[in-house]
């Protein structure tokens, strides 16, 4: 039983205090030191208190603030403290505003309940400073939030500034956007040029339906939906979410979303403008450095591809024959001009026994690197063969044989393939698929020797013809690829066989005829880029 | 656009999940995932059991944390609070750059030290024998 209190107003203040004093300046929450002060004070068998809790009553003094029945509140509220079903109820209140409730059940009667008043404003006053407390440390820890969304945006970009592997950035992006709206999950999705899924990313489980991403059109700034789901979030993974697209002027890269924002008390609450603003500026963030990274690797392939075409052009360069051979009774000319791009044109000559020369012109279809590669195994298969060969048609069935074994890629190439025999004044051939040669006779007139046979490498089991031409003293052949005669102008125009017909029907002699022949297709051509390589193959009978 | 597989995910799981360790009056606590209310729960149910049996200091282990929200840094500046309140001590470790920065611009830095490593962190909570 408590000693009754001293008369006077301030003997009784200090006598309180002395008994309730320690009880308050204790280190357990606030509510249970307010509730056992109350009981020490007034001799309350018990001391409910009830807070006022964003516009709901919490009851305190349990092991977890609970969610207060209404009829638990006197309604309409008396003003002061008052009696209420033998329960003494005392309003904590400060500066007008009710922060609480103090309910004191089966309280003695007479004395302590005289002090009510003054225990309600001790109590009240507590309360309110505790709440000015908290809200000054919510205040406090607000602003060091915003500042570190601050900071964060300012580090993502030093961070992505130099960062060009794809995956880290994904992370860090996804990584920061759910820290800093305080979502439950998170996703990340990239597509390619074809809007085909590049990367996906994704915390707490998987929210974002990749493949329907990719058709999945967001409103400019980003999609809040913190009602229902859309077929793009994965079905009943979550309940809010926002969204916003990552992307580049004229192009989506992305979409970064996050979803189900946290509470303390476990709540899921709905996303704000402002957190839609901040996951907008990451995803801005993301898209300037996925775009930096791009380019970068562009600008690696671009390099790696022009190294390639170099080395490429190189090989070809190697393959193409630099001296022409010494054969007597012939007069021989050949000229090469490669395109900027690798080519497929391929000229060779093979000084045979007994004063024979063989030759061959080839075009193989395609450009760069799968054609390098087809002309240097042509190089190599007709250097096999030319010794085991039993005629010319023998020898190109052989190479095509070879082709189609061993060649890497599906492209063809047409070939005129030239075996003269000064002693016995013949030309033997084989043109599998190319471009007449043309055959100039001493005694005047041109002749065409026109395909015997389709390209190689385009039909297995594909046989050829050979033909046999007199080649007398004084007769010219002249063997070309359609670079030279299908050269363009600037109105589209081919250089054609008629205006080369006309040059070679002019008389002159190998080397001058090869000169003209560039000339005039150069000069036609203009500045006109050409993208076919252009080989000439002269043979004169002296 | 690098070297990297982008196939090859950093998994980071929905609930964290946290185990510890006592070594005399310092328990060591290790997190592997996301501190967000859930993780903070975790940890702060963690701190609080082996305070209430005696444990004065505390080492947070965050190695295998790749992001901690806010109410995930609310959660530990109360266990840090607690810690204070009985004259303890709290230390964290293996935080990420952008951890590292997060805890030292919201204030948990001010009352708890940040180590680089678990034996740094131990050593610098351990009263001297």
């Amino acid at each position: 039983m408590n000693p009754p209190f001293p008369a006077t107003s301030a003997e009784r203040l200090e006598e309180l205090w002395k008994r309730i004093g320690g009880i308050l300046e204790g280190e357990s929450p606030l509510p249970s030191r307010i509730a056992e002060a109350a009981i020490l004070a007034t001799g309350a068998r018990e001391a409910t208190l009830y807070l006022r809790e964003r516009d709901a009553w919490v009851r305190t003094g349990e092991k977890l603030p609970g969610a207060v029945e209404t009829d638990e509140i006197p309604e309409p509220m008396p003003a002061g403290v008052f009696l209420k079903e033998g329960c003494l109820w005392l309003p904590l209140a400060s500066e007008g505003e009710l922060h609480g409730l103090l309910r004191l059940s089966e309280a003695p009667s007479g004395e302590p309940s005289e002090h009510a008043p003054l225990l309600a404003f001790l109590f009240g006053s507590l309360v309110a400073a505790h709440r000015l407390a908290r809200q000054v440390r919510e205040a406090e820890f607000e602003l060091k939030a915003r500042l570190l969304e601050l900071e964060s945006l300012y580090d993502l970009g030093l961070s992505l500034g130099g960062q060009l592997d794809l995956s880290a950035l994904a992370d860090e992006v996804l990584f920061r956007s759910i820290s800093l709206t305080d979502a439950g999950k998170g996703g990340l999705v990239l597509f390619d040029d074809a809007d085909h899924l590049l990367l996906e990313r994704s915390v707490g489980g998987e929210i974002l339906v990749s493949r329907d991403c990719v058709s999945w059109m967001l409103p400019e700034g980003g999609l809040i939906n913190n009602e229902s789901t859309t077929d793009a979030m994965r079905d009943g993974s979550c309940s809010k979410f926002l969204a916003v697209p990552i992307s580049v002027p004229g192009r989506r890269l992305g979409i970064l979303a996050v979803a189900d924002k946290e509470s303390r008390d476990g709540r899921v609450l709905d996303f704000t403008p402002t957190d839609a603003r901040l996951l907008s500026r990451f995803a801005n963030q993301a898209a300037a450095a996925i775009e930096t990274a791009r380019l970068h690797k562009e600008a690696i392939e671009k390099e790696r591809i022009e190294r390639e075409l170099e080395l490429a052009a190189a090989i070809q360069r190697q393959i193409l024959p630099r001296d022409l051979p010494r054969v007597e009774g012939l007069e021989l000319a050949a000229r090469n001009r490669p395109t900027r791009q690798v080519g497929g044109d391929y000229f060779d000559w093979f000084p045979l026994s007994g004063g024979r020369l063989a030759f061959l012109a080839a075009d193989v279809s395609g450009k760069g690197v799968p054609a390098a590669l087809l002309v240097s195994t042509v190089h190599a298969a007709v250097h096999l063969q030319i010794d085991d060969a039993k005629t010319v048609a023998d020898l190109i069935a052989r190479i095509d044989r070879h082709l189609q074994r061993y060649a890497a890629t599906r492209k063809f190439l047409t070939v005129f393939f030239g075996l003269v025999e000064p002693d016995a004044g013949v030309l033997r051939y084989v043109s599998a698929g190319h471009n007449p040669a043309l055959l100039r006779r001493a005694a005047g007139g041109i002749e065409q020797l026109k395909a015997t046979g389709v390209p190689l490498g385009m039909f297995p089991n594909a046989s050829w013809k050979e033909e046999v031409v007199a080649f007398e003293r004084g007769d010219l052949l002249c063997v070309y690829t359609d670079g030279v005669s299908e050269a363009l102008d600037a109105a589209d125009e081919e250089f054609g066989l008629e205006r080369l017909t006309a040059l070679v029907a002019a008389g002159t002699g190998p080397e001058e005829l090869t000169a003209t022949v560039f000339d005039a297709v150069e000069a036609f051509a203009a500045d006109v880029p050409q993208y076919d390589d252009q080989t000439l193959l002269i043979v004169r009978r002296t | 656009m690098g070297n990297a597989d982008p196939n090859e995910e950093i998994q980071v799981s929905e609930t964290c999940k946290v185990s510890s360790e006592r070594r005399g009056d310092v328990a060591i606590l290790w997190t592997d995932g996301y501190i967000n209310n859930q993780g903070g729960e975790e940890i702060a149910r963690e701190a609080y059991a082996h305070l209430d049996r005696g444990v004065r200091a505390l080492v947070l282990n965050l190695e295998k944390t790749r992001i901690v929200n806010s109410i995930g840094i609310s959660i530990l500046i109360e266990v840090l609070e607690k810690v204070m309140d009985k004259k303890g001590a709290l230390a964290f470790c293996g935080l990420t750059p952008t951890i590292d920065k997060t805890f030292r611009i919201m204030g948990l830095a001010q009352y708890a030290e940040i180590y680089p490593t678990q034996e740094d962190a131990v050593r610098s909570v351990s009263q001297p024998a």
